[in-house]
């Protein structure tokens, strides 16, 4: 079932294209990762569907009873309010009720880890803290839609960490929209794609959709030696290629199965150190749609 | 309503802890007394700084007390009212160049009680600063120069009370619409002159006109105003208040996607 629509949603300034033709749909309960590089359209898409920009054309489509919560890229606070003062006030703006907003905001600042800083002015905090008090706010009064504008981009590997392991917790009752560049955390948490460059939206798809269709899996096989490796080679016909001691074999319907290469190597007794199968990772997919596109 | 609470209980914290519920009220205190005192202690302030040129004789006359009242709103009507603009002219369009309304805009806010809440804190603070110069200055001018009746004083600063509150609405609005504060003191400043202006060159055939009101009020102290111009004069300020309101909660709502994300 579909949370929301977006039909060739298109933003411009002046003759400048911001967004361009932008079409897709979120899955209640799904994660979906907006990636695309500098200037590629993901904050002007997140900032139409907050509402926070009109389109130029296009069209929006939000469930009846969508609630929602954003988190900018760099969140702004009003410094001389407290961590749970800014919240409580936030919950209420979005609708919850009086006695039940301090308690949510309570309960949700201990979940993104900031429950000795309750009390404390947000002009006091770090970076990684406002991070996580932007989160805070975006989930206090229990959004069923998150956007999340480059959630984890400013925080340290722990942080990051951190909030990934947050946001996959969430993923059970939200469905969640983030762009990011950071790709290795892309890919461990998303039910959908979207690859978008210069506007547009060049690929869109699930993980293992994507990969079968851009990445080229190889079996790779480590010699002893550079001579060991042109011997394995000049032994078989199979397309292969050899780099160093290094021989890599392409997975593909003429090639070998990982199987096959076991058997034998095993039945040659070849003076290998190990083998492995080599998956394309999601930053090499993104960069090769983009130079294609 | 409720989120007009919710957003004055806001703009209150905020008036207080960035002490702006201090410094103004102790600025208009201080414009208050420095008018009387100094025109009390005016010969000795001469002699200090040096004195006259031998032979030269100055005579400098004492003013009455409506005179010290009447130059006291003439302070506030320079440099107070520069003072108010300069304190709010970031209150909505600082909010959104900073980019601290972004959280606000995306939720599910009326923006009329967004910009009612700011007008209300502001016309509070402004309220109550101009009261407390203007008593500190009346009780200045009841010791040096000698008293007038407190009900009149009364009355003029129920009148003034009036052109204060239309000028944060004025106010209010030019953040509303401008794109950053300096440009929100710009617009309010003209506009102020405009209406000083306006009511300059065509004040005397227009006796409706809120830039009267100032006058009016200084006229409790020697009598009373004409009464069909002075309420005339506040009907009008109440209803461009009125629009004023409407104007500031549109343009809030509509330059919501300048915020910076």
């Amino acid at each position: 079932m579909n949370i929301v629509e977006v039909e060739n949603l298109t933003k411009r300034y002046g003759a400048e294209s911001a967004v361009e033709d932008l079409s897709f749909v979120l899955e209640k309960g799904t994660a979906t990762a907006l990636i695309g590089p500098n200037g590629a359209g993901k904050t002007t898409s997140l900032s139409m569907l907050a509402n926070l920009l009109s389109p130029t054309s296009g069209k929006i489509t939000m469930e009846k009873d969508v609630s929602l919560g954003f988190l900018p890229q760099y969140p702004q606070f009003f410094p001389w309010l407290t961590a749970v003062e800014f919240t409580e006030l936030a919950a209420k703006i979005s609708g919850v009720e009086t006695k039940q907003a301090r308690l949510q905001s309570i309960q949700t600042l201990e979940f993104v880890g900031l429950e000795s800083s309750l009390h404390k002015k947000i002009g006091s905090f770090s970076g990684g803290m406002k991070q996580r008090l932007g989160l805070a706010q975006a989930i206090v009064h229990r959004p069923n839609l998150l956007l999340l504008d480059e959630p984890i981009s400013a925080l340290d590997p722990t942080g990051r960490r951190e909030i990934m392991n947050l946001l996959k917790s969430l993923q059970q009752d939200t469905t969640i929209l983030y762009s990011t560049h950071i790709l290795n955390d892309a890919e461990e948490m998303t039910d959908q794609l979207l690859f978008m460059k210069d506007g547009r939206l060049i690929e869109q798809g699930s993980l293992k959709e994507v990969k079968k269709k851009h990445a080229n899996p190889y079996i790779q096989i480590k010699f002893r030696n550079h001579t060991s490796a042109l011997e394995f080679v000049g032994s078989h016909t199979w397309k292969c290629e050899v780099e160093e001691n290094l021989v890599l074999i392409p997975v593909s319907n003429s090639g070998p199965t990982m199987q096959q290469v076991l058997h034998i190597l095993s039945t040659e007794k070849q003076d290998i150190i190990g083998v492995e199968f080599q998956d394309a990772s999601l930053e090499e997919i993104f960069l090769k749609v983009v130079a294609a596109k | 309503m409720k989120q007009f609470f919710m957003l004055l209980k806001k703009e209150q914290l905020e008036n207080i802890r960035n002490y702006k519920i201090y410094w103004i009220p102790a600025i208009f205190i201080l414009l208050g007394i420095l008018e009387p005192t100094t025109n009390y202690f005016l010969p000795q302030i001469i002699e200090s700084s040096g004195g006259l040129p031998e032979g030269a004789v100055l005579e400098i006359p004492t003013p009455t007390p409506e005179q010290m009242l009447a130059a006291i709103v003439e302070q506030f009507q320079t440099i107070g009212i520069a003072v108010l603009i300069l304190a709010y002219m970031g209150t909505i369009a600082g909010e959104r160049k900073s980019g601290t309304a972004t959280l606000l805009y995306v939720r599910p806010l009326s923006f009329r009680a967004y910009f009612l809440s700011k007008w209300t804190m502001a016309s509070v603070i402004s309220l109550v600063s101009v009261w407390l110069g203007f008593l500190a200055g009346y009780y200045y001018t009841y010791l040096f120069f000698g008293e007038v009746e407190l009900i009149k004083v009364l009355q003029m600063m129920g009148t003034y009370s009036v052109w204060v509150l239309f000028i944060m609405a004025l106010l209010l609005v030019a953040s509303a619409i401008s794109p950053n504060s300096g440009f929100a003191a710009a617009i309010a400043f003209s506009t102020y002159l405009l209406i000083q202006l306006t009511d300059g060159l065509f004040g005397l055939n227009w006796t409706f006109s809120p830039g009267k009101i100032p006058q009016y009020g200084l006229e409790w102290l020697i009598g009373a105003p004409d009464s069909s111009g002075l309420w005339g004069a506040i009907g009008i300020a109440v209803l461009l208040i009125l629009l004023l309101f409407a104007i500031g909660s549109w343009a809030a709502q509509r330059n919501k996607a300048k915020t910076k994300v």
